[in-house]
């Protein structure tokens, strides 16, 4: 049991970054995700975590920085948002197949263009591919506790894996929650020292990333694959052992919200399924069966349990609060994964796809409620007349 | 052939060679080998400290330098940089190995 | 602190680029990087930009280094480095490790130092890391066939400048001049230097004094490519030599802020006496060569040598 402060999500990272005694920081600023290097450079300004401090000269220098301390050993920590998580993004694959487990926070942001400040997923989103642990925090608290699960799940050794520790924008990285910062002590129990089966040595020199021939490139892709499927079970046990010592129980892949005897449920990511519970609770009042399900980890994309979970429903309202212009089914990347997972189940579940909240928007209660109306007439007339909706202006 | 997966080194790193990186042997490049003058040569080394592919070795109190033609190209800067003439480079075909 | 190597008979034996790797035969970049091991010796860690360092000396999945060595994407060697050397701060002050300090040497090409890799390589030495970021020129964008990079000479042919009707000079632009860029404007600047491979001592204790520097040091070292400048493999070397007697390579360090020769031919030869060698040069008419001329005697002067230009002789 640590000490209850009320801090945001940028500050709530920041401490688990600094109980997790990584070495390495590397800046850049852009909104909203600076507040959490702020908040860093004043922890070793003060003396409270002893890292280096690198003046990153853009996003694709700071996941650089990262790479090169990461190879070397050290623990190493970036982040950054919008556009910024889009200039880094030739470094992704490179860090991933070099199996460097340092861990970016983003606090994601709409990207250009115009310039918006306001959040939303797309920025993260675009990464998905690259073979990094993610899955985003809805709240200052859980922004702490997953900072602190990833790099136990990133640097177990039968991982490897670097890992995007998401955030709502603004929605948690700026407003300010209840969080229990654990001790030192807890982390020392739960985080165990860093170590890779290659490091830059002068004792035990080795080269790392040499150019292939095409006849290695399946193998090495394969390698990366049974990383990230292996990482499941790995993301399981950390969560137990999180559980056993810090009190906190999160369910690694999605969190059910009053999903008893539920027909229609929302199936949505990240801090606006705050918003989302409210109108479930105010449904629910009414004598509505409806519940929310919240997806904690989109990486490895939890396939079976969201099977599992959903073909309880008979309808599922998926909210998407990401661009993906052109997809199939035309509404987000969430309803495609959620249909994929679910394909064998034929018509039994249906879905609709609410692309939401765009732009740094709230997803207000008003379009809650109009989902949960879309979807108890889906249930009563058994048709998806339009399988996806773009709130506000479609509904 | 596509290499099977369980053979490939973790993430594809290789411990770094000691002496020479057999995974490149590059001998059979040369069409023409060089030929050391035992008598001309002043053991000057410029050619050594020239060789691109580290592949001159320095001879001692006893013996001259000699060539390592596992991996020697044929390229012919020693025999452009001795100042006494003491490399010539001969065409490869006329040697029986 | 690595000591001052006074001969080539004195110079150390060892080898840390070994035998064995596909770079083209008479390489001149492949003979600076055994020059740079050679001096830097084991406590050395290696970055490698793409660029034909990494992929000529790497295939196939090994490489000739018996340090460690580790590829990054040409765009941020400087940057590599820079993570690479905060880290063994960070593990050697907190104690998470018994290594000792290494030299962190990135081992860039001109399109990874002058172009594309320049901001990373600015923003390291701003910040004032202990690295040395060798810049080695061979004039282009070689791995990818040749194509110019801001360091291609005007009038050199590549597949992106060649000559023809509407361009009889090949490459119109003059190329950027990094070490200068480098030597001005970076306050955390210890070391800056250029080299030849031409010249090996002299290269490697321009190496080690970088090493010694204690803080970002540049070492700009002028590479011939026989494939890419269209010369005899056999002649990278004496090429090398006429690119510094013909003045267009100058050998010089940064001191007190003022740039001191390391090596003075008695005469400059004209430019021509190192092009005419050069089959990238052969569509150069005289009006063309003339310029060339004035951007050598330009660069001299820039460093402290007045000369007359030499006569043309056609």
């Amino acid at each position: 049991m640590g000490v209850k402060k009320r801090m945001s999500g940028c500050v709530a990272t920041a401490n688990a970054i600094r109980l997790a005694d990584v070495d390495v920081i590397c800046s850049y600023p852009i909104r909203p995700y600076t507040g959490i290097m702020s908040e860093l450079a004043r922890m070793v300004a003060d003396g409270e975590l002893d890292a280096e401090f690198v003046l990153g000269e853009g996003e694709h220098g700071q996941l650089s920085v990262v790479y090169g301390a990461a190879a070397a050993g050290a623990r190493a920590f970036t982040g950054s948002s919008g556009v910024g998580v889009m200039y880094a993004m030739e470094l992704y694959s490179p860090i991933s197949g070099e199996r460097l487990p340092l861990q970016m926070c983003i606090a994601d942001r709409t990207l250009d263009p115009p310039g918006d400040f306001g959040s939303e997923q797309t920025d993260a989103m675009c990464c998905r591919d690259q073979g990094w642990i993610q899955g985003w925090a809805s709240t200052p608290q859980e922004a702490l506790d997953i900072s602190l699960m990833y790099y136990r799940i990133g640097e177990d050794p039968r991982v490897l894996l670097p890992q995007y520790a998401c955030q709502d924008g603004y929605f948690v990285s700026h407003i300010l929650g209840e969080v229990d910062v654990p001790t030192q002590a807890e982390v020392k129990a739960f985080l165990p020292p860093y170590k890779n089966h290659h490091v830059l040595d002068v004792k035990n020199p080795m080269i790392i990333g040499a150019q292939i021939e095409p006849q290695m490139g399946p193998g090495l892709q394969y390698q990366r694959y049974l990383a990230v499927e292996g990482s499941r079970k790995v993301i399981e046990e950390v969560h137990e052992e999180f559980a056993d010592i810090f009190g906190r129980k999160y369910d690694p892949w999605i969190e059910e919200y009053m999903t008893e005897g539920a027909e229609t449920v929302i199936f949505i990511q990240g801090g606006h399924a705050e918003t989302g519970k409210t109108v479930v609770r105010r449904l629910r009042n009414l004598g509505e069966k409806v519940g929310l399900v919240r997806l904690r980890t989109i990486r490895p994309f939890p396939t079976q349990q969201v099977r599992e979970c959903l073909s309880r429903f008979k309808a599922v309202g998926v909210i998407d609060n990401s661009v993906s212009f052109g997809i199939a089914c035309s509404a987000g990347i969430l309803l495609t994964e959620v249909r994929a997972a679910i394909y064998d189940m034929g018509d039994k579940v249906k879905t609709v796809g609410f692309v939401a909240g765009l732009g740094g928007e709230m997803i207000t209660h008003d379009e809650f409620y109009k989902v949960f109306k879309k979807l108890k007439e889906v249930v009563k007339t058994g048709r998806v007349d339009k399988e996806s909706y773009w709130l506000p202006f479609e509904l | 052939m596509t290499v099977p997966y369980e053979k490939i080194p973790f993430a594809g790193t290789v411990p770094s060679p000691q002496k020479e990186n057999e995974g490149m042997i590059t001998g059979n490049w040369r069409t023409r080998r060089p030929i050391l003058d035992a008598e001309k040569c002043t053991s000057c080394q410029l050619c050594w400290i020239s060789c691109p592919d580290s592949s001159i070795n320095l001879g001692s109190e006893t013996s001259s330098l000699t060539f390592n033609l596992k991996y020697c190209k044929g390229c012919g800067i020693c025999n452009e940089v001795c100042p006494v003439g003491a490399i010539s480079l001969v065409p490869e075909l006329d040697f029986e190995d | 602190m690595l000591e001052e190597i006074k001969s080539i008979k004195k110079a150390p034996v060892e080898e840390y680029y070994v035998p064995g790797h596909r770079t083209c035969a008479g390489c001149g970049p492949a003979l600076q990087y055994r020059l740079v091991a050679k001096a830097a010796g084991p406590n050395t860690i290696f970055l490698g930009p793409t660029g034909c360092m990494y992929v000529a000396n790497t295939s196939y999945a090994c490489g000739p280094w018996a340090t460690p060595w580790m590829h990054t994407q040409i765009t941020n060697g400087g940057a590599v480095a820079s993570g690479v050397e905060a880290a063994f701060k960070a593990m050697i002050r907190k104690h998470k490790t018994d290594a000792e300090f290494p030299n962190i040497i990135v081992m860039a090409g001109d399109g990874g130092t002058s172009d594309i890799g320049i901001q990373a390589l600015s923003a390291a030495f701003y910040r004032g890391h202990n690295i040395l970021f060798i810049c080695y020129d061979n004039e282009s964008y070689a791995n990818t066939g040749i194509q110019a990079s801001p360091m291609t000479p005007y009038g050199a042919w590549t597949t992106f400048t060649p000559a023809g009707p509407v361009v009889p000079e090949g490459k119109k632009l003059m190329p950027k001049d990094i070490t200068k860029i480098m030597a001005h404007g970076h306050p955390e600047l210890k070391y800056l230097a250029t080299a030849s491979l031409s010249y090996p001592i002299d290269l490697m204790n321009k190496v080690r004094k970088g090493l010694n520097a204690n803080g970002p040091a540049f070492l700009y070292i002028h590479a011939p490519c026989p494939k890419g400048w269209s010369f005899p493999a056999d002649k990278t070397v004496e090429i090398g030599k006429l690119a510094v007697e013909t003045g267009m390579i100058q050998l010089y360090e940064l001191i007190d802020g003022e740039y001191k020769l390391t090596y003075k031919p008695t005469k400059y030869k004209p430019i021509t006496e190192y092009i005419k060698y050069q089959g990238r040069f052969s569509h150069l008419q005289p009006e063309h060569i003339e310029k060339l001329q004035q951007f050598a005697n330009q660069r001299l002067k820039e460093v402290g040598v007045e000369v007359e230009a030499p006569t043309i002789t056609t």
